[in-house]
Formats: structure tokens, C-alpha cells, sequence
């Protein structure tokens, strides 16, 4: 636990998204229809979408609930401030608004925070912090919410989870470089703004079996488990990649990567070492994988294995996909 | 040494990082060869605008004066960064948004510049061993690519329309190399304070700024400078303006600096209460070898 010089504020903080509006230039604000900001996932996504226009500017209300105890007079906080930022690591953005009091109590705040389209890449986090005068020092962070929020400007549906970039195309008569992977059926890219597959239709039959929406009980069964599939091999390659650029502090420590490589690697690790704090594993995956600790980076492979399976949900369609060719056989039997 | 490309289009372009990917051999890694230039240009991506700011040819322009203010000046070949960093900022006029596609870096190191790229960043050889342009100073992170590092350090590190602060920065390579990566830098007052350090001779090498890095970094998840030097609200106006000018404006200027789009600078009182706070911070920092005073030149 980290020891602070001060006294901090326990309890939780909970604080939302209640609203976003957008505008585009020379026009009136608009609101943004509620399908668009889920409190579930924690996501307002703002990419584009047929009844939206190129928007330059919006903006997010924001609402949050201090316990009783934060403005306590006697307490030792004194100037309380909220205090939401929205960051991306990808544009260097950062922007700080605080959120003024609306309750007589000074328990309940709002806010509005202002977003340039143009300030942002792809998808920005908002957290929310407590700020106060701790015994005569001003701008004390005393407390930081564990609830987090993402703005989404490129895709239009709220979701946390991002679907997987799946491009069909003719390896044989495509660009040079995937000219020598002719043979293969699929090739994951990692080297993008966001891991992709690209499906080979020079691949007999493949791009046909991918792309389609219906098709019959088999080929829906055949396609799930091969998208399964798929995914498993861009979690596997997403997180060698990862792991294998990452930046190394002069004590030695691995640093996060930013981007979808960090997130990648935070969201594997816990699987991987299931008893250990994030930088702590990402330490020892890191000197797995340099040969310098005990446990060798083929012996960790099963563990990487097991974790990309996981995400990809191979296990659970593969139960469907033998459960529903059990009952097409059997339908074909009778 | 690796030459300027034979084939220059008139338009800049957008180069992915998978196919910038296949253009990095060994050859050119060592300043041996050149980029085949027309087999890269049928595999780049045109820019999603037709403006005058995609065109190519001020760019490379640019490029080269960079490296002749260096060899007519007899001057190392790092002092380029501090010429052309606000030049190329104002020469290309990106936002952020722009800035954050690699695809347009990795198209200035291999399709417009790459000489530049190997003059600039190949070492010295050392111990026999055949020396290499790390690969990342072609296709690599907003800090380590050649001309990414550039325009980031422009963008961060200016106040305002101001790219005095830029030279500074960009001025000492240890500085430069430590403080990009920082992300308290993205808070502009931090930024401004930190240069005004270096300006001042508070801080004088990578050590020191790993110090006080360090110490800004620590101190930053207990007191959030956002609140005590408050920042003004961000305005995109004076931004997208600058960049509708670019249609008329002159080449930027050789001798005197460029000046950027008029957004407000950094608050000049957010600015001083965060130096006093810095240089109390960082005269209790522990510097590795402050002790022993030995002038450790950065290689870059």
C-alpha cells in the first residue's frame, strides 16, 4: 500500500457521464442520442455514424457525489475540488476541467468538458479526482475514483470490448509483401493503430466461408470456431509483440507500452500470473523472456497459450461448435 | 552514404508501419543504400487532403538547409534538431490527430529524406563493429522517430506562437531525449516551467532532468499541478486557422524562427509558481553522480 503525507479521503467517489452534445461548425449544439453513452460499459462513442454528422467540437456533462464526509468543515480538507481529465496517450492530449458544486451541501457537482475532434486519435480516458488544501498545501490529490471512462471518436457503438479489424483480401494478387504468405489462409497484422486480421480470398472457398452473414447450421459452426480461432492468434501475436518492444527504464524496469499493447498486456497478464500485481508480472514476463529468471520463456508459452484462448473464447465456442455438430448429425441421421 | 531519393512526387504521402517495414534493410540501416524510391511510392497512401501543406517539396527544401546549416556552420550533426524542429512544425502544419498516424513519419524518413535520417542518426562506429541507424529512427515511437521527435518537441514544448521554448528544448540532446517521453509534459505550464529551468541553468544534463523527472513524476500522484498552475481552456480555432493560412503563407523563414498558430501561451503566473516548485523539488532530488561533476555528452 502507498503511504501519503497527508490525510486522504477513503470511501468511494462515484461520478458519470450524464450527457454529450457535438457541433459542427456554424451550427447548434445537438445532443447525442443515449444509445451512444453506455454507463455499463463506461463508453461514449462518438465515431462516426449515418445520422451523424462530422462533428468539430462536443462536449460531456459530467455529475459526481462526494461522501458527506469530504466537506466536512471540521474535517481535514479544506477548498474541495473535482477535478475530471481527459487523456491520450497517442495525441499527448490532457485536458482538466473541475466540476462546481449544485447541492447546498457542496456534495453533488457538475461540469462540462469541452473536446476538439481534432485534439484526438482514437479514443481518450476520463478520470476523476479529488482535490484539496491538506494542512496548508494547496492542489493535494486526496482521493482518485477507480472508475474510469473512455471516449470513443472512431466507433459508433459504445463498447468497451473493440471488434476485430477483419479485412478480406487476395494475398497472391495484393501487395507485394503479402505476395510470399500466398499460401496462407489468414496473416495477423500487428503493426497498426489496432491489431488486424487479413483473410486470404485467394484462399479457396475461405473468404466466402468469413464473409458470410447466414449460410447453413455447418458453415455458421465452422465459421464461429475459425473466428475463435483467428482471434486466439492476434491475442498470441498482439501480446509477443507487445512484449517484445517494450521500453526498459535504466534500473531495468519494463514499462507499459501505450496504446493498445498496454492494454493488451494488462488485460493477459492476470491470467498469466494470476498472483501477481500487473507491473510485477510484466517484470517477470519481461525476464522470462530474456533469460533471466528461472522460468524460460518456452515454459511460459502454455500460460500465454492459455490466456489468448481465453480471451478469444475459444473454449466456449468450441463447446458450442461440438455440441452443434453433435446435433447436426444426429439431425442428418434421423 | 545513403543519397536523396531518386524519384520525389510533388505530394507527401502515408507510408503503413507493415509496409515501412519491408524498405528497412540492413543496407540502409548503415547508410549503404538507398531507398528504392519508386517501389515505395507505388505502395504508399495518398493524404486524405488536397492542401498546400501535403506538398513535398518545401519539406525536403527544409531538410536540406538543415544539413547545411550544420556543415557550413561546422557544427555536429545533433545541433540540426533545435534548427529544424519549429520549422518543420510550421512547415507542416498538422494537428494533433494528423501527427498521431505514423504512416506520414515513416513516409518523410523512407520516401523524403532518408539521408537526412542516416546523416543525422548514424553513430560513430565503435570497436570495429559496422555501425547502424537504430530502426526506430525510421519507423518508431513519437520520441525516438527522426522527424516525429521533431515536430512532438515543437508541439509540447512551444508556448503558444512561440518556438523560443522549442530551441531551448531541443537544444541539449539528454534534455530532449528524457523530457519527450514524459507525459507531465502534456500539461503546458509543467512543459514551459521545465524549459525555463534549462533556460535559467538550473538543469544541465539527461541526469539532472532523470531527477528531476523523477521527483516532478513522484510528486505529480499527490499534487496535481493542473489545479495549482491552472492552465488556459483549449481553443482549436487559432489552430485550424494557422492551418487554413497554410494555402498562402510563405516558405518559413530560414534566419528568424517561424511563428505558430495564436493560441494563448502558457498563464505566466501557473508558470512561475510551478519553476520556484520545481527547483525546490529538484535541489532535494537525488541526481546519480552529482557528486562526482563529469560532463557526460550525450551520443545522439
Amino acid at each position: 500500500m502507498k503511504v501519503y503525507p497527508y490525510r486522504r479521503l477513503t470511501g468511494n467517489v462515484s461520478w458519470r457521464v450524464e450527457s454529450a452534445q457535438l457541433k459542427v461548425e456554424g451550427e447548434p449544439w445537438e445532443d447525442v442520442e443515449t444509445k451512444y453513452v453506455s454507463t455499463v460499459e463506461r463508453v461514449v462513442a462518438l465515431g462516426p455514424d449515418e445520422d451523424r454528422p462530422d462533428w468539430n467540437q462536443a462536449r460531456l456533462r459530467l455529475s459526481a457525489g462526494l461522501p458527506a464526509k469530504a466537506v466536512d468543515a471540521a474535517g481535514p480538507w479544506q477548498d474541495v475540488k473535482v477535478i475530471a481529465v481527459l487523456t491520450e496517450r497517442a495525441t499527448n492530449s490532457r485536458t482538466a476541467v473541475e466540476l462546481s458544486p449544485v447541492s447546498d451541501d457542496g456534495r453533488e457537482r457538475t461540469g462540462e468538458l469541452y473536446i476538439h475532434r481534432c485534439d484526438l486519435l482514437d479514443r481518450a480516458s476520463l478520470a476523476v479526482h479529488v482535490v484539496a488544501t491538506v494542512d496548508h498545501v494547496p492542489g493535494r490529490v486526496i482521493a482518485t475514483s477507480d472508475v474510469e471512462w473512455f471516449v470513443d471518436v472512431i466507433e459508433a457503438a459504445p463498447s468497451l470490448a473493440r471488434e476485430l479489424d477483419v479485412k478480406l483480401i487476395g494475398f497472391a494478387s495484393g501487395a507485394s509483401r503479402l505476395q510470399r504468405f500466398k499460401d496462407s489462409p489468414w496473416l495477423v497484422d500487428t503493426t497498426g493503430r489496432i491489431p488486424a486480421v487479413r483473410v486470404n480470398t485467394d484462399f479457396d472457398g475461405l473468404g466466402d466461408l468469413v464473409g458470410a452473414d447466414g449460410g447453413n447450421g455447418a458453415e455458421k459452426t465452422v465459421r464461429e470456431l475459425l473466428l475463435a480461432q483467428m482471434c486466439s492468434e492476434v491475442w498470441t501475436a498482439v501480446f509477443h509483440s507487445a512484449v517484445g518492444d517494450l521500453e526498459i527504464e535504466e534500473d531495468g524496469t519494463p514499462l507499459f507500452p501505450h496504446g493498445w499493447q498496454g492494454e493488451v498486456l494488462r488485460e493477459m497478464l492476470p491470467d498469466i500470473y494470476p498472483d501477481r500485481e500487473p507491473e510485477g508480472a510484466l517484470r517477470e514476463v519481461h525476464a522470462a523472456r530474456t533469460g533471466a529468471s528461472a522460468t524460460g520463456w518456452g515454459e511460459l508459452q502454455p500460460r500465454i497459450h492459455f490466456a489468448a484462448s481465453r480471451r478469444a473464447g475459444v473454449p466456449r465456442t468450441l463447446s458450442t461448435t461440438i455440441r452443434d455438430l453433435e446435433r447436426l448429425t444426429q439431425g442428418n441421421d434421423a | 552514404m545513403t543519397e536523396r531519393p531518386s524519384h520525389l512526387p510533388e505530394r507527401l504521402a502515408l507510408l503503413t508501419n507493415a509496409e515501412a517495414a519491408e524498405f528497412l534493410v540492413e543496407g540502409l540501416l548503415a547508410g549503404r543504400e538507398d531507398v528504392p524510391s519508386i517501389k515505395l511510392n507505388q505502395v504508399a497512401e495518398p493524404l486524405p487532403h488536397a492542401d498546400r501543406r501535403g506538398d513535398l517539396r518545401p519539406v525536403r527544401d527544409l531538410v536540406e538547409d538543415a544539413m547545411a546549416y550544420c556543415r557550413d556552420g561546422g557544427l555536429k550533426a545533433t545541433r540540426a534538431d533545435a534548427w529544424l524542429a519549429p520549422r518543420l512544425h510550421a512547415a507542416l502544419r498538422l494537428t494533433r490527430r494528423e501527427a498521431a498516424d505514423t504512416g506520414l513519419w515513416n513516409y518523410l524518413a523512407l520516401g523524403v529524406a532518408p539521408d537526412y535520417v542516416v546523416w543525422r542518426h548514424l553513430p560513430e562506429p565503435k570497436d570495429g563493429k559496422v555501425a547502424k541507424v537504430a530502426a526506430d529512427r525510421f519507423r518508431g515511437q513519437y520520441h525516438k522517430q527522426a522527424f516525429a521527435r521533431l515536430w512532438w518537441a515543437a508541439e509540447l514544448f512551444r508556448d503558444g506562437s512561440d518556438y523560443g521554448p522549442v530551441v531551448t528544448a531541443c537544444s541539449n540532446q539528454d534534455i530532449l531525449n528524457t523530457a519527450l517521453r514524459m507525459s507531465v509534459i502534456n500539461h503546458r505550464p509543467t512543459a514551459q516551467a521545465i524549459v525555463r529551468l534549462v533556460a535559467k541553468g538550473v538543469i544541465t544534463s539527461g541526469r539532472e532532468v532523470n531527477a528531476l523527472a523523477g521527483a516532478v513524476n513522484a510528486s505529480a500522484a499527490t499534487l496535481m499541478y493542473d489545479v495549482i498552475a491552472p492552465d488556459t481552456e483549449r481553443e482549436s480555432r487559432p489552430l485550424l486557422e494557422w492551418i487554413d493560412e497554410a494555402e498562402t503563407a510563405r516558405q518559413v523563414p530560414r534566419q528568424d524562427l517561424p511563428t505558430g498558430p495564436h493560441e494563448e501561451p502558457a498563464p505566466e503566473p501557473s508558470v512561475s509558481v510551478l519553476v520556484s516548485y520545481f527547483a525546490d523539488l529538484f535541489a532535494d532530488a537525488p541526481v546519480r553522480g552529482r557528486d562526482d561533476l563529469e560532463a557526460v555528452e550525450g551520443e545522439d
